[in-house]
């Protein structure tokens, strides 16, 4: 490694990510008691003591192209052991938020994470902008049902949603690209890795498989070892609130595609009532409140600073979650309203709101807190990756 | 000559020495040797018990020597000595021998021949004692003052104490003003200080104290008599010299900052400066870090230069770690937003100063270990400033490249050139090039020359406080010699035979003391020993080619007797 050219440090690192919330690390004297602790320190991944050390050094290069920081769950184990009270777990959280930051080729992930204030400005004009986009040429609201589909035009929403979804997926790529350039790099891997004939494709499907199944839609490594010190009732327990978060989310994406995908093959249009076994609605039903639940518990974990994880929270913490929870909330009550009988007025104005937010959190997904979705499988892809890979 | 009623008493050490040697045998075969009116083993010599009974025996039995058959003498010489003198017996005729390290550790493997051997030496011992004289201690009346050579801050505060003890005190400074390294400081740890407002203050002092003379641009240059009465001859640079006589000095010559070689971690390039030059030009203006009227935002410390190398100064200068990380919060007292990167081998901030060095963390500094195989390298870049590469053992020895505005080489103390006042007073220097101590513990201001004291940074790298606290040190030391107005003697010296000698003069050459010389007795020139300048060391007994010089204590009778005992088997 030595005898790369030098490393040029950034003194203003550890500024940056105090900005952004990192705790006093500069505390830090490298005694390593952090990694001892951690669950997920092996051979494979030695965190967080390293990463702390790139932080106080200024090495921002290497910090950026660290797989670890986003195979972290924020256990806090080495908050909890730090000799120094560096609190080495919140430094991770704020590392990642740099990271978002820098990834974003935008620059609005910046602006969310440093100006909390002109921040909510900016989400207000954007849900009031995506409203008013929304309603351009409504239809008529009839009081004796709700017929929300012809309140918000139909094609309005789909062509809406369309132009959303590219910019996200735009930015996007953008982000992991810059990620994955970086990793890549650091880790010694790159494409050749995967096309080396039968054994490459094995490894990488094999990587893609412990990444997205195994540990991010099935959690493995978050459930059996980054539990949390402090003894907790198991509907708080940090894994199941998540879990409830991420697979609710899921649930009503796919809840979402179905009923599309059933007015595009003519089955039934969009927004027909249906009775509650109806198996698309039986599924966002229980999906709504999956999510409710895992993110209430979320919000209450962080009210109540129930873990030493959640000692301190961000604006973008509160952001995620509010955004999340508002989401979920206004979609149950459309349904209700759905179900009430008659036309109420404000079934329209939470259907709008609820369709406005969800195109603002859609389309804010990778400048925010939520972009950990991009980078999380992929850094474990990495990290699944590396270990299968001899002389990676 | 009279039989001599000798006392022998052999130790058990519990089971230290008795276990290999067979005390009892030792006992009897020496029991009924001439001279020996009582012979016994005891459990523990040095017990009180033992010491008690050992009095007793002696007054009793009316005995003229002791011979104690124990451990070393370093141990417990001083405790049968004392035992003889609370027995009415002189000290000089007790005699120890070492039956425990030199026979029961060092010959497990062979009882028999460490109880030969511990016999023996028992027997040399009684042998000696037989030819003992009884000595006495000499007094001599002391001179109530004190030469205290050096200005610096261990000086001055010296001078003032020996001058609060009521003592007269010369007080000499090579230089032309007083104050020495400690005048050029800036800022000092731990409490800010200035080192000119140090020094100025102590100045005064001494303005205030009519005792006190103070000598400029002078140097001692002669110096004789003996302890308690030394003649020395201050010369100045005008010319003119003076004379005084004082009882004891203080020597407290400083040591210098070492002075980095041009490039060595880039030094001569602008920017790259000793920590004294940062600590004395830092400035804030306008809330921002200015050195020598520049702008600072980056600053990089590069530790142990001159320090802990292997092929130069090898001991560590000990206060600069506390010195540098100082500077540092200093620096960040002055500015919050300067970034400051600490490149070191080891950060010795012992005691109370490991405080600093967690708030200068606290406060942006960063800390980089190098190896010591792989110091850094310090090179100018094209925009003016500095950049420096290290190799970082705590990020997994990456090298990391930092550009900074200033580089603070971090130096350390280097000893004076002082040759001519180390001869003049016979000084011991170390390896290292400072003056040595009798003991780094229990005697830690006093050398070899009776009256001649050590204190400051001419002993070793010190920091203010430390230097301050050794010269106090010998201000209480010329007290304790100084303030009876008398001081005993060692009467184990050297004599000189008159009518033996011949005046070839080869014992004068060789007394490193300078306590021999040349006089006229019934109209023939012959060797004299000063009893008060002569160490006992007997330089001049071995050199003496018509045996006319005899070592009291250990005479050349004591000597033969010994040996011969030693040798002879007897019958």
């Amino acid at each position: 490694m030595t005898t790369l050219a030098p490393r040029v440090v950034d003194p203003h690192l550890l500024v940056e990510l105090q900005r952004l919330g990192a705790p006093d690390v500069s505390a830090c004297v490298s005694c390593g008691n952090c990694t001892a602790v951690c669950p997920l320190a092996d051979n494979d991944g030695t965190f967080p003591r390293r990463l702390v050390r790139y932080g106080v050094v200024g090495l921002r290069d290497e910090l950026l192209a660290s797989k670890e920081l986003w195979t972290c769950y924020h256990c806090a184990a080495c908050s909890e052991s730090c000799p120094m009270e560096a609190d080495p777990g919140a430094y991770m959280a704020a590392a990642r938020r740099y990271a978002i930051t820098r990834y974003d080729p935008t620059g609005v992930a910046r602006l969310l994470a440093t100006r909390p204030f002109a921040s909510l400005g900016v989400l207000a004009t954007l849900a009031a902008l995506f409203a008013a986009l929304l309603t351009l040429d409504h239809g008529p609201a009839p009081t004796d049902r709700l017929d929300l589909f012809r309140f918000v035009p139909d094609a309005t929403i789909h062509w809406t949603g369309i132009a959303v979804m590219v910019v996200v997926v735009l930015v996007a790529l953008g982000g992991l690209a810059s990620m994955i350039r970086g990793v890549a790099r650091r880790e010694g891997l790159g494409a050749r890795h995967l096309l080396a004939g039968r054994a490459g494709w094995a490894h990488g499907w094999r990587a893609a498989w412990d990444a997205a199944i195994v540990e991010s839609l099935g959690q493995r490594r978050y459930r059996e070892d980054c539990t949390t010190g402090t003894p907790e009732p198991w509907y708080r327990r940090r894994w199941i609130a998540h879990a409830l978060t991420m697979w609710g989310f899921l649930g009503l994406l796919a809840a979402t595609v179905l009923d599309y995908g059933l007015a595009l093959l003519h089955v039934r249009a969009t927004g027909t009532p249906e009775p509650v076994w109806y198996p698309v609605r039986l599924l966002g039903t229980v999906a709504g409140l999956a999510l409710l639940v895992g993110v209430t518990t979320l919000l209450v974990n962080r009210v109540r600073r129930a873990t030493t994880s959640v000692e301190h929270s961000e604006p973008g913490d509160w952001l995620l979650l509010g955004m999340l929870w508002l989401v979920g909330a206004s979609g149950l009550a459309t349904e209700v309203a759905l179900y009430v009988g008659g036309g109420p007025a404000w079934g329209y104005g939470i259907f709008l709101a609820h369709v406005a937010l969800a195109l603002e959190l859609l389309v804010l997904l990778p400048v925010m807190k939520f972009a950990h979705v991009l980078y999380r499988p992929v850094a474990l892809f990495f990290h699944s990756l590396v270990r299968a890979t001899p002389g990676a | 000559m009279t039989e001599r009623r000798i006392g022998v008493f052999i130790c058990h050490c519990g089971g230290n020495i008795s276990d290999y040697v067979d005390v009892a045998a030792v006992r009897d075969a020496v029991a009924e040797l001439p001279g020996v009116a009582y012979a016994e083993t005891a459990m523990f010599a040095c017990s009180d018990g033992t010491q008690q009974e050992m009095v007793q025996r002696i007054e009793e039995e009316g005995l003229d020597g002791l011979v104690v058959a124990s451990c070393s003498p370093k141990l417990h010489l001083t405790t049968f000595r004392g035992v003889s003198r609370r027995a009415g017996l002189n000290p000089f005729q007790y005699t120890q021998v070492n039956i425990r390290e030199q026979c029961s550790w060092a010959h497990t493997d062979d009882r028999a021949a460490a109880t030969e051997k511990a016999t023996g030496l028992v027997r040399g011992a009684i042998a000696r004692t037989a030819e003992s004289d009884a000595l006495v201690p000499r007094s001599v009346d002391t001179t109530a003052a004190s030469l205290v050579v050096g200005g610096g801050v261990t000086g001055l505060r010296a001078a003032i104490g020996l001058a609060d003890l009521g003592l007269d005190v010369h007080l000499v400074e090579r230089g032309e003003e007083l104050g020495g390294e400690v005048a050029r400081l800036g800022r000092t740890f731990p409490d800010e200080r200035y080192g000119r407002s140090m020094v100025d203050e102590l100045i005064a002092e001494i303005g205030e104290r009519p005792r006190v003379t103070v000598h400029t641009s002078t140097e001692l240059a002669a110096k004789s008599g003996s302890f308690g009465n030394y003649d020395v001859t201050l010369a100045s640079a005008d010319g003119t010299s003076t004379t005084a006589r004082v009882g004891s000095i203080v020597v407290a010559t400083g040591a210098a900052t070492y002075e980095p070689s041009p490039g060595e971690f880039g030094f001569g390039l602008t920017g790259v400066v000793t920590l004294e030059e940062f600590t004395r030009d830092l400035e804030s203006r306008h809330g921002r870090l200015h050195f020598r009227g520049r702008p600072v935002r980056t600053v990089a410390y590069v530790y142990c230069v001159g320090s802990r190398q292997a092929d130069g100064n090898e001991y560590c200068s000990k206060y600069c770690c506390s010195a540098a990380v100082h500077a540092s919060v200093e620096a960040a007292d002055l500015d919050p937003r300067v970034r400051q990167y600490h490149l070191y081998r080891d950060v010795r901030t012992y005691g109370r100063f490991e405080l600093s060095y967690e708030e200068s963390r606290r406060r942006g500094s960063t800390y980089l270990r190098y190896p010591d195989d792989d110091p850094p390298r310090v090179v100018p870049t094209e925009d003016g400033r500095l950049r420096v590469t290290v190799t970082d053992l705590l990020t997994e020895s990456t090298e990391l490249a930092i550009e900074a505005d200033v580089v603070v080489l971090v130096t350390g103390l280097v000893p004076r050139e002082n040759a001519e006042l180390t001869s003049l007073l016979h000084l011991p220097v170390g390896s290292d090039g400072f003056y040595n101590e009798i003991h780094p513990k229990l005697r830690p201001v006093e050398t070899v020359v009776d009256g001649v004291l050590i204190a400051g940074t001419c002993q070793s790298p010190k920091t203010i406080g430390e230097s301050v606290a050794s010269g106090m040190a010998a201000v209480t030391q010329s007290g304790a010699m100084l303030m009876r107005g008398v001081a005993e003697l060692d009467p184990q010296v050297a004599v000189v035979d008159p009518d033996a000698c011949t005046w070839c003069g080869a014992c004068a050459a060789v007394c490193p003391y300078e306590a021999i010389s040349r006089q006229e007795l019934s109209g023939r020139p012959v060797a004299v020993v000063d009893p008060t300048g002569c160490k006992g060391c007997g330089g001049c007994v071995s050199y003496c080619e018509s045996d006319a010089i005899d070592l009291l204590g250990n005479t050349d009778a004591q000597v033969r007797a010994l040996i011969e005992s030693m040798v002879e088997v007897p019958a």
